[in-house]
């Protein structure tokens, strides 16, 4: 079986990162929008006072128009798996498409229902009924990443099915596993709470804009520190979380953890594991398997990933050379699979059970390989071939390395400015800090980004395979022309872009005009969105 | 007779919690945390909306 086109594989994945990082530009707001505004809602509930209606009313209008767009650019990469990725689908199809078509029925029926009862249901539903509706949406939206990260889970971690070699497929043996496999767990949890980092962000932005230009002041000052609460609490989440998700990595992934780091060599390679440093700047070069301007902490790396003291942790030419027996195990397993396809002969079934943990090692070697045919591989060209495919078995480092560390940065920067936000916010003064307040709303697209480079981080990190240690990217995709990729990522690029135009467009015109019920006169203050913005007012009580 | 309803009824849920909770807890730990966590980010959240109410009544009361 010949291989596909390298430059077809480069174009797939080029359009599937595109679009799927375009469509979590929109996600992340729409995972925490809902909650924050069901905790608004909540309050007027509660105490019955109409501001909190308003503020439910205002910023679900803005929500709604993150959830439309968001929606529309999500509903292409569905069939993105069949088009572009058709072996993937074909390899894993039986596995992952469940949680897919529960992931379409949880956001086409449930959250899209609820949503439409959401916005027009306050006049026909009882506050509490509307309430419960609101909540609903919220449980929606978070459950549809749910069954999307848990298909995701499975490419990182793959659990709960195994290799049928009379099909040629992977197959389910367990829906549970599936469903509570740590990596989909930890991987929920962990990007659900990033969304409600993104959406305390945005209200606490947009909140600051309204104070900083002395407009609508009831309504931002409430706003202003219900999203603060609600940001610190998450922003200090993610990070204790993330943290986890990394520690589950080194155990489940430990190229990527290896990669994260940019650890070429073994933590105890020049001293004790426990001395080792962990590297807050460094230049990695791939091709030369080093690292440049390292600046490091010294005694983190190791109770940062491991949670002990002096457990060492693998490098990268460490993990290269122990992929060495593997996929030696991986040719002998294809091998034994191509003769048992042939005429089901049993002692090959056999060979192939013995090595089948290590097929997807067999798959990497396919590359390498005389006219790709493993058959062809002898012991005279064997070990050129296998040194060769160890060096495919890391992903990029300096990718990972650098889109890791942004986002970590970020999610440090987040706890801070959340931290003083609610500190001020519950003192009552704001109003002393502009410099606070601007710091808010210029940070609204920071979380977005520490969401997309979270995303490279984990599959960049999880490169060479689709689905780790079964099935490299390089085997997943389909066999498209190269100008029918061209034409249909320059197609998605447009698309898109102008999706998002949309997007701001809407976003920054609702938000200047604000609550349409509340209209408080500017005293003095100027409402040019991302200009100057100069308090007016110290009062807003 | 209905308040003792009421009583048995609240028992067996908070018995159905506890159980619900203790097979999350073994099964699905992360799932369970999330639970219990947007709950107490959006109870801080709403409690930290009630309190500027307060402040700001007094606040008006002093004034």
């Amino acid at each position: 079986m010949s291989l596909i086109d390298p430059s077809v594989v480069e174009l797939s994945r080029l359009q599937f990162a595109l679009t799927a990082l375009y469509h979590f530009i929109f996600v992340p707001l729409t995972l925490g929008m809902t909650f924050l505004i069901a905790s608004m809602e909540t309050v007027y509930v509660i105490t019955g006072k109409e501001i909190y209606k308003e503020m439910t009313h205002f910023w679900a209008k803005l929500f709604g128009i993150n959830f439309a767009i968001g929606v529309a650019t999500g509903l292409t990469m569905e069939f993105e798996f069949g088009t572009n990725w058709s072996m993937y689908s074909h390899f894993v199809g039986d596995v992952f498409g469940t949680p897919l078509a529960i992931e379409g029925l949880m956001a086409f029926f449930m959250e899209s229902t609820f949503i439409g009862l959401m916005f027009f249901g306050w006049d026909r539903l009882s506050r509490p009924a509307h309430l419960a509706v609101t909540w609903l949406t919220a449980l929606g939206s978070n459950l549809s990443a749910l069954w999307i990260l848990i298909a995701n889970g499975f490419m990182q971690n793959p659990q709960g099915a195994s290799f049928d070699p009379d099909t040629m497929r992977m197959q389910f043996t367990s829906f549970l596993n599936l469903v509570f496999s740590q990596d989909a767990q930890a991987k929920f949890v962990h990007t659900s709470i990033a969304g409600f980092v993104t959406g305390a962000l945005f209200v606490m932005g947009i909140s600051s804009f309204y104070i900083l230009t002395n407009r609508h002041k009831a309504l931002a000052a409430r706003s202003f520190r219900m999203a603060a609460l609600f940001g610190v609490i998450s922003s200090m989440a993610v990070v204790t979380l993330g943290d986890a998700l990394g520690r589950l990595d080194y155990l489940v992934q430990p190229t990527k953890i290896a990669a994260i780091e940019g650890l070429w060599q073994d933590s105890n390679a020049h001293s004790s594991a426990a001395a080792a440093p962990w590297l807050v700047f460094a230049l990695p070069d791939d091709a030369k398997q080093t690292n440049y301007a390292e600046i490091g902490v010294p005694y983190v790396l190791t109770p940062l990933i491991t949670h002990s003291e002096n457990t060492a942790v693998p490098g990268l030419i460490s993990l290269e050379q122990q992929a060495g027996p593997r996929i030696l195990n991986g040719i002998k397993a294809l091998n034994a699979l191509q003769q048992y396809g042939q005429d089901h002969d049993a002692a090959a079934l056999a060979t192939f059970k013995q090595y089948e943990n290590d097929m997807g090692y067999g798959f990497l070697a396919q590359k390498n390989a005389p006219n790709q045919d493993l058959t062809q591989i002898t012991p005279a060209n064997q070990d050129a071939i296998v040194a060769q495919t160890e060096k495919d078995t890391i992903p990029n480092v300096f990718v990972t390395f650098w889109s890791f560390r942004i986002m970590m940065f970020l999610g440090f920067y987040f706890v801070i400015l959340f931290a003083f936000a609610s500190y001020y916010s519950l003192r009552n003064e704001l109003e002393k800090h502009p410099l606070l307040l601007k710091a808010a709303l210029w940070s609204i697209p920071l979380p977005v980004m520490a969401c997309e480079f979270g995303w490279i981080t984990a599959e960049a990190g999880r490169q060479p395979w689709s689905v780790y240690g079964w099935l490299p990217t390089f085997q997943s995709a389909s066999s498209h022309p190269v100008g029918y990729m061209v034409f249909s990522l320059i197609g998605f690029a447009l698309l898109y872009s102008a999706f998002i135009a949309a997007e701001l467009y809407l976003m920054f015109k609702f938000a200047r005009l604000g609550p349409q019920h509340h209209a408080e006169p500017s005293v003095g203050g100027t409402a040019t969105m991302f200009g100057k913005p100069q308090l007016a007012d110290k009062s807003w009580q | 007779m209905g308040k003792l309803f009421k009583i048995v009824g609240l028992a067996l849920t908070l018995a159905l919690g506890v159980f619900l909770a203790v097979v999350a807890g073994d099964y699905g730990p992360w799932y369970f945390a999330w639970l219990v966590g947007t709950t107490m980010i959006v109870l801080i959240a709403a409690a930290g909306a009630v309190m500027f109410d307060t402040q700001e009544t007094n606040s008006n009361g002093k004034v």
